[in-house]
């Protein structure tokens, strides 16, 4: 289905004009190839190609937007069953579920909650996508004005529950701009809802209780209708149905192609389960196995927290694993006098070292090198993890400035590399480490 | 097969069947058929005869049907005239004897004769369950290959210990039985103060070869213990033993018709039998690993003295058996691993250096024949380290001599290279280059510790046997440092290089049938498998086709696995049927189809660890070559890092393609798509490097200047600089046929 | 309306079927599966994926206070430990021998026979024997382990390449499961059970620990590698077809988002609940990547784990 490179280049110009932004013909279409830039950035690309690559690159999932401006949501785009065979792409939105029938008082107070959660991860900053608000209370104003305090409050990523397109109307006419999800088209109301995702330009939730024939056939009654942006809603509430269910919409969008049901999936945890834990247990299942975005009837930072995590693990690009920022780590609290190891700033090989020295009786400085992300032996391997590299780190971080002894550990499998290594660093003394991170504790005990 | 040894093991046979029969009959007389046989402390009856046939003997009455089994494989003597192979006949009244045998000593148990007691020592007889499980444990997992059956008695008290101690040395467990002449090894060995019993590993069954039975009881209940078989599956019972217990039998006097019969039992178990005396010789078959019978008479042994020989005897038991060396730790006073692999010996420290600058020192490892080496013997010639004056630079010459029965010519370079890595595993010992260009420095440090030439030998030999002892059986090294004598080898060395690196060039993909695969970097590209032949090494330019050969003999259930080529599909692109399913069924089933020598066809995938990226500039019809050490731009609008991210991770690109450095000048370079004449630009650092082997390649395509017309950063850094430097030189590649 | 036909792989393998316990003791049945984890439109799924406890044979002073909390008393007598996590709905007991350590101890043989009868005399179900993961001491105590168990088809752990020698033969002589554990890559796993297999063991009595890393710390490693021996043993690899066990309580409460409570953002969350939540999410994810047995800590997973997967069960 997607193109190689050189595919793509025949469809270019092939007149290295640089327009784009890159020197030749053939590194844009690599990088197109990629799908790391759109084919469009080509200024001069026959109206002919564009058509032809343009269907060629169309995703078997569609790619779904949720909000406006910096914060949004945007799923779907997914082209594996599994990650390890590429990536997952779109990392699925998390967010939380207001009702009107809730005084709006104590709304608002977990909207300021919510929306002020951060929390810090490898280096990285997560939030909480947005809100779901619901039209529990059946009245349109009362759904209206709490939409209209949570956009103003916080604008973000909203979806908007409401089967009556009316009270959808309303409530569209004070948060359209935020492109919320419209959430849902059913076999009732679809031409109406259908209408008003055409005239605010928002994303539309299909929802059919009737098994995955019943949702498609409403799905292609609403892209009939001019709607393309949609999310499946397929109706399975429980772990097993959801499993079964979100499986099978991913296999039949990607192995059969099959456009009616290649869209995201929206999924209800809180409403399959009974607590807040199980609750985040359902969600954590369907941050793996393939929602686009789920909605949790709660929130509290101790659920958040590691589903937050789940979610950037399961995402992570196998190609390009975390990585850490380089840097020198304090484990413990490292004195003037702690052992100073080196290692990669390849994430797994970070917590493996750090995770043994913290169980070390050793508080030990841990100074992470820039590797690209690599291990020890492939960034060896590759050359990025030579002595000049260690050398240029052990003066970019000061070392020095941090220990009163000029020692450093270095990983066993890196050796050979000793003796260059004093001859970059004169004056310091070299240690061979073990080549395990398990054996660092007896190695210090021995050693240090 | 021998006529002799058959007619005398049937002989015995049938003699101890008949003896066999008559205690049976007295033992029928005195318990009646309810009369309680067996042998104490284990749930296996009488273990042979319930391993080969499933038949529990707990009775007298019981004994029937194992005499009428044992009855029914006897031959009858071979006649004086008639030449058979008779290695059937041989085999099956082994199997006899050994029933004959175990139900003589069932009835013995019975009758109160078990364990023998004599001249006031007790025997210790069979083996309890609880002893043989927890060797059985050593056993299988290698901390002991397995057992010697002794039957006779040594030359001298003298010879006696030295042969166990040999052979527990080696880690073998050692069983004792028989006499010559009423005298056995037991009572020399204790006469000798020996320690006999469960904790010496050294176990005394009894004075008589009947008694031996215990070794094939032991061997039999190991089988169902370790190798999951069921009582009366005889096949695998005997097939366990042969590859998983490492046991063989040594005959020391005399050996009686008996004696015969008995090992030929044992040869049924894939047990060798070794005799002190001239006995004709069982070359292989097959039912052994090796020889099944050979005869070493002591007195004709090499060796200055008697120790000698019976270490040289326990030696070939060894060999023959197939045992393999492992050195716990190697013997040398300086610290020894990989934590001082990137130590560097300074001038100042420096005590002395072999090579270098002005200097000579080269290393040679050869194949010999098994006879012509003697494992773990260490020669210095010339002066020792200790003997020079300090910061010498003195001549080296260092021979190692290996034998295997699975070592190959081929592997000596493969072997030779690891020299390099085995001796910078010394503390203070630094060590450079190979083959004729090697450098090694010895520390003052390593010196005062005691370190000499000699410790050379000794890493070399602990090393090539552990890591190697699946092709290596025996290493010898003798080392030179007289400047006359290495002058001298280094001469025959050079040429026996030159051979290497001829036959090396000399294999060519047409003349092997196998290749071998790679998956070492599935770690991190699953879907990656490399494919290399002998005109395309592997990518990371570390493994060529004899590498990978030998790592796949070393390591059979390792990385490199041999993959046939079957059917030609394509000899241009390079493409096999037995490649293409090798490729598919070791990617994930993601790649189905792979040639070796195209670029534009399915090209070879690559994990990550290329040396070079080819990628076609489609404005040249040719292609572009970028190195891993180019770090700068290239007419592709790439660089490196941006060419491998496309191109690793198992994803087949038509159009690039990772590469080691070495294919470029392979007969086989880019076949499909015309050769090296496609190429347009080249790193210059590969320029360099390869210059002389670019030359020699270019001549041989015709286009004897094409070097000069291949650009590179300087002459044509972007691909508009190029397009004007290949026209102005007129490449090849602008008239050949389209690429796309 | 548009027909929908739910693609259905067609799967060539099964997971082997690995039996634990039985002989009079309960008997815990794994793997069996020809189909990915709990999708039963497509395949059959024999026997659900089990829970055990981790026991160590020592006071575990050194743990989380949450575990301390749940557990009380019974930490001090493994034999009352195992009871006590029978009841909490263990399927199964993971007894690790912490004390044979050389740094913990230094126990040997004598203290692992005494810890191990003492544990399968207070328990019916099946148990789990692992060694300190020092090769030597494992070889000592898991030898000494599996005399005291014979006959009560033990699972034996780890088996890495370098002593899987001694716990095989051990496991052939008195009929018990081994557990192989290599690390993140599929082609050593697969490797060292080839060796286990030349080894004599029979595939039934194998079983594989492919654990790197708990949430947040290389999960994603763990999870992608089991899919992927997953998916191989499926399409026909029978010596990637072992059921899969994962020391999921172990790499959970290792980490500091279980242990620490001071010094750390609020947005994390008060101890109690966070790291109760990090090992029911490492627990959650590892179910869905092909986990046969999960081995966990604290007695509310188990309790929580378990309804998850009687619910995905059907």
């Amino acid at each position: 289905m997607s193109m190689t490179g050189v595919q793509i280049y025949k469809f270019l110009p092939k007149t290295n004009c640089k327009k784009c932004g890159f020197p030749t013909c053939l590194a844009f279409a690599m990088k197109v190839a990629q799908k790391s830039i759109a084919i469009t950035d080509c200024p001069d690309l026959s109206e002919e190609s564009t058509l032809a690559l343009e269907s060629a690159a169309r995703p078997p999932i569609q790619i779904v937007t949720v909000g406006a401006d910096e914060k949004k949501i945007e799923v779907g785009g997914e082209v594996v069953m599994f990650r390890h065979e590429k990536t997952f792409y779109h990392p699925p939105g998390l967010v939380i579920r207001l009702k009107d029938s809730t005084p709006l008082e104590e709304n608002l107070k977990q909207v300021e909650a919510v929306a002020s959660y951060q929390v810090e991860r490898v280096g990285m900053m997560f939030t909480v996508d947005g809100f779901a608000i619901e039209n529990d209370s059946g009245d349109a104003a009362a759904f209206a004005k709490l939409v209209a305090a949570v956009a103003e409050k916080a604008p973000s990523p909203l979806v908007l529950m409401s089967t009556k397109p009316d009270a959808m109307k309303t409530a569209l006419e004070k948060a359209g701009p935020l492109r919320p999800l419209i959430y849902a088209a059913t076999t009732d109301n679809w031409s109406d809802m259908t209408e008003l995702a055409k005239a605010h330009g928002c994303p539309l939730a299909v929802a059919a209780g009737d098994g995955l024939e019943g949702l498609a056939g409403l799905v292609e009654q609403v892209t009939g209708n001019g709607v393309e942006n949609i999310v499946l809603d397929p109706g399975g509430r429980d772990y097993l149905s959801s499993l079964t269910q979100l499986t099978q919409i991913r296999r039949l969008a990607l192995k059969e192609n099959f456009r009616p049901l290649g869209f995201p999936v929206i999924a209800f945890p809180g409403e399959g389960t009974d607590s807040n834990e199980e609750e985040s247990m359902l969600a954590g299942q369907q941050v793996a196995k393939y929602a686009g975005i789920i909605v949790l009837n709660h929130f509290s930072p101790s659920t958040m927290y590691p589903l937050l995590t789940l979610r950037l693990n399961i995402y992570t690009d196998p190609q390009k694993p975390i990585q850490m920022q380089p840097g020198l780590y304090p484990i413990g609290n490292p004195k003037e006098d702690s052992p100073v190891c080196v290692t990669t700033n390849f994430s797994l090989t970070y917590f493996a070292v750090a995770g043994e020295l913290e169980g070390s009786a050793f508080p030990s400085w841990l100074m992470v090198c820039d590797t690209e992300g690599l291990s020890v032996l492939t960034a060896w391997a590759a050359g990025k993890f030579d002595a000049e590299r260690i050398a240029k780190a052990t003066k970019e971080f000061n070392i020095a400035g941090s220990v009163n002894h000029h020692r450093v550990i270095i990983p066993g499998h890196l050796a050979v590399l000793r003796g260059e290594l004093e001859e970059e660093l004169s004056g310091w003394e070299v240690l061979v480490g073990p080549r395990d991170a398990v054996d660092l504790g007896a190695f210090l005990k021995k050693s240090w | 097969m021998s006529r002799f040894i058959a007619t005398a093991a049937i002989k015995g046979a049938n003699d101890i069947f008949n003896e066999a029969e008559t205690l049976y009959q007295k033992a029928l007389k005195e318990f009646g058929p309810d009369g309680k046989i067996g042998f104490p402390n284990t749930a296996y009856y009488l273990p042979v005869i319930y391993g080969f046939t499933g038949h529990k003997v707990e009775t007298v009455a019981d004994l029937v049907p194992a005499l009428n089994f044992a009855k029914s494989l006897l031959p009858t003597p071979p006649k004086e005239n008639i030449w058979l192979p008779y290695l059937g006949e041989t085999l099956d009244s082994g199997v006899a004897t050994l029933f004959a045998e175990e139900i003589i000593e069932g009835i013995r148990f019975a009758l109160g004769q078990q364990p023998e007691t004599r001249n006031g020592f007790t025997f210790n007889g069979p083996i309890d369950d609880v002893q043989m499980r927890s060797w059985g444990i050593a056993m299988v997992d290698g901390r002991m290959p397995g057992f010697a059956a002794i039957i006779g008695a040594a030359k001298s008290n003298e010879v006696a210990v030295k042969i166990v101690r040999e052979l527990q040395s080696r880690g073998q467990l050692v069983f004792l039985a028989g006499n010559v002449n009423g005298r056995s090894m037991v009572d020399q060995l204790l006469e000798e103060g020996v320690e006999l019993g469960y904790d010496t590993y050294t176990v005394p069954f009894g004075s008589d070869t009947i008694s031996t039975i215990y070794a094939m009881g032991y061997a039999t209940r190991a089988a169902y213990s370790f190798g999951n078989v069921k009582p009366g599956d005889a096949r695998s019972m005997l097939l366990y033993n042969k590859f998983r217990c490492f046991a063989f039998g040594l005959v020391l006097g005399p050996v009686t018709d008996l004696d015969y019969a008995t090992g030929a039992g044992a040869i049924n178990y894939g047990f060798p039998i070794v005799a002190d005396t001239a006995v004709p010789h069982i070359l292989p078959t097959g039912v052994t690993q090796y020889e099944h019978v050979i005869g070493m008479p002591f007195d004709d042994i090499p060796g200055d003295n008697d120790l000698e020989k019976a270490e040289r005897l326990v030696q070939r038991c060894i060999e023959i058996r197939g045992i393999k060396v492992k050195i716990a730790k190697v013997p040398i006073p300086v610290a020894y691993g990989p934590a001082f692999e990137g130590e560097i010996v300074r001038r100042d420290s420096l005590r002395a250096e072999f090579g270098g600058k002005g200097g000579i020192c080269f290393e040679f490892l050869q194949l010999k024949d098994m006879d012509d080496v003697e494992d773990g013997k260490i020669t210095v010639i010339g002066p020792e380290v200790d003997e020079v004056d300090e910061g010498a630079r003195v001549p080296m010459a260092i021979m190692v001599g290996v034998a295997g029965r699975k070592m190959q010519k081929d592997f000596e370079p493969v072997l030779e290279r690891q020299i390099h890595h085995f001796l910078n595993g010394a503390e203070g010992i630094q060590h450079m280059g190979q083959r004729d260009i090697t450098w090694i420095r010895f520390s003052k440090g390593a010196v005062n510790k005691g370190f000499r030439i000699k410790h050379i030998g000794d890493i070399l030999h602990a090393n090539l046997h552990n890591h190697f002892g699946a092709i290596v059986d025996k290493v010898e090294i003798t080392i030179h440092t007289e400047k006359a004598k290495v002058e001298e080898l280094i001469e025959g060395a050079r040429r026996e290089y030159g051979e290497r690196n001829a036959r090396i060039a000399g294999l060519s993909d047409e003349t092997v049938d196998t290749y071998y695969s790679c998956s070492l970097c599935q770690s991190f590209a699953p879907n990656h498998i490399c494919v290399i032949n002998p005109e395309r090494v592997g990518l990371c330019g570390a493994y060529n086709w004899l590498d990978c050969r030998a790592s796949f003999e070393i390591n059979p259930r390792g990385p490199n696995q041999p993959v046939l080529k079957g059917a030609t599909i394509d000899p241009v692109k390079g493409e096999w049927e037995g490649v293409n399913q090798f490729v598919f069924e070791n990617s994930n089933r993601a790649v189905d189809r792979m040639t070796i020598y195209s670029l534009m066809d399915a090209p070879m995938t690559t994990c990550g660890c290329c040396e070079c990226v080819m990628v076609i500039l489609p404005e040249t019809n040719g292609v572009m070559i970028v190195s891993r050490d180019d770090y700068g731009m290239t007419p592709s609008g790439m660089t490196f890092t941006t060419l491998m991210g496309m191109v690793g991770g198992g994803l087949q690109t038509p159009g690039m393609m990772g590469h080691g450095k070495y294919y470029i000048t392979s007969n086989k370079f880019l076949l499909a798509e015309g050769g090296i004449k496609r190429i347009v630009w080249l790193s210059k650092n590969l320029k360099e490097e390869l210059a002389e082997e670019l030359k020699e390649a270019s001549e041989k395509s015709g286009a004897p200047d094409l070097i000069d017309k291949i650009g590179d950063s300087e002459s044509a850094p972007t691909i508009e600089e190029l397009m004007t430097f290949l026209e102005q030189k007129e490449h090849p590649a602008l008239t050949m046929d389209p690429l796309m | 309306m548009p027909t929908v036909e739910i693609p259905v792989e067609k799967w060539s393998g099964k997971i082997h079927e690995v039996r634990l316990g039985g002989q009079g003791r309960k008997e815990v049945v794994v793997g069996g599966e020809n189909t990915l984890p709990f999708l039963h439109f497509e395949g059959s799924i024999p026997n659900p994926p089990v829970l055990a406890v981790e026991v160590l044979d020592r006071d575990p002073r050194d743990w989380a206070e949450p575990l301390l909390q749940a557990w009380g008393d019974v930490l001090k007598n493994p034999a009352a430990w195992a009871k006590k996590a029978v009841e909490v709905g263990a399927n199964l007991i993971a007894l690790r021998l912490k004390t044979a350590h050389p740094e913990e101890g230094n126990t040997g043989a004598e203290e692992a026979k005494r810890v191990v009868s003492s544990v399968l005399e207070a328990v019916d179900v099946p148990l789990i024997v692992l060694g300190p993961e020092v090769a030597e001491k494992d070889n000592e105590v898991l030898v000494a382990a599996s005399e005291a168990g014979r006959g009560q088809r033990l699972a034996l752990g780890n088996c890495e390449e370098k002593n899987y020698r001694t716990i095989g033969a051990t496991c052939l002589a008195d009929g018990h499961v081994a557990i192989g554990k290599t690390p993140i890559e599929i082609n050593l796993a697969k490797q060292l059970n080839i060796l286990l297999s030349d080894l004599g063991m029979s595939q039934d009595s194998l079983l594989m620990d492919p654990t790197t890393g708990a949430l947040g710390y290389g999960l994603e490693y763990t999870y992608s590698v089991m899919e992927r021996l997953r998916l191989a043993a499926l399409g026909g690899d029978k010596m990637t077809s072992m059921p899969m066990i994962c020391t999921v309580g172990e790499e959970a409460w290792r980490q500091k988002e279980a242990k620490t409570s001071e010094g750390v953002p609020d947005t994390w969350g008060p101890l109690a609940e966070r790291a109760l939540r990090w090992e029911e999410m490492t627990a959650i994810s590892l179910l869905q990547s092909g986990a046969n047995i999960i081995v966990l800590r604290h007695p509310s997973t188990v309790e929580k784990v378990q309804s998850a997967i009687t619910r995905l069960m059907g």
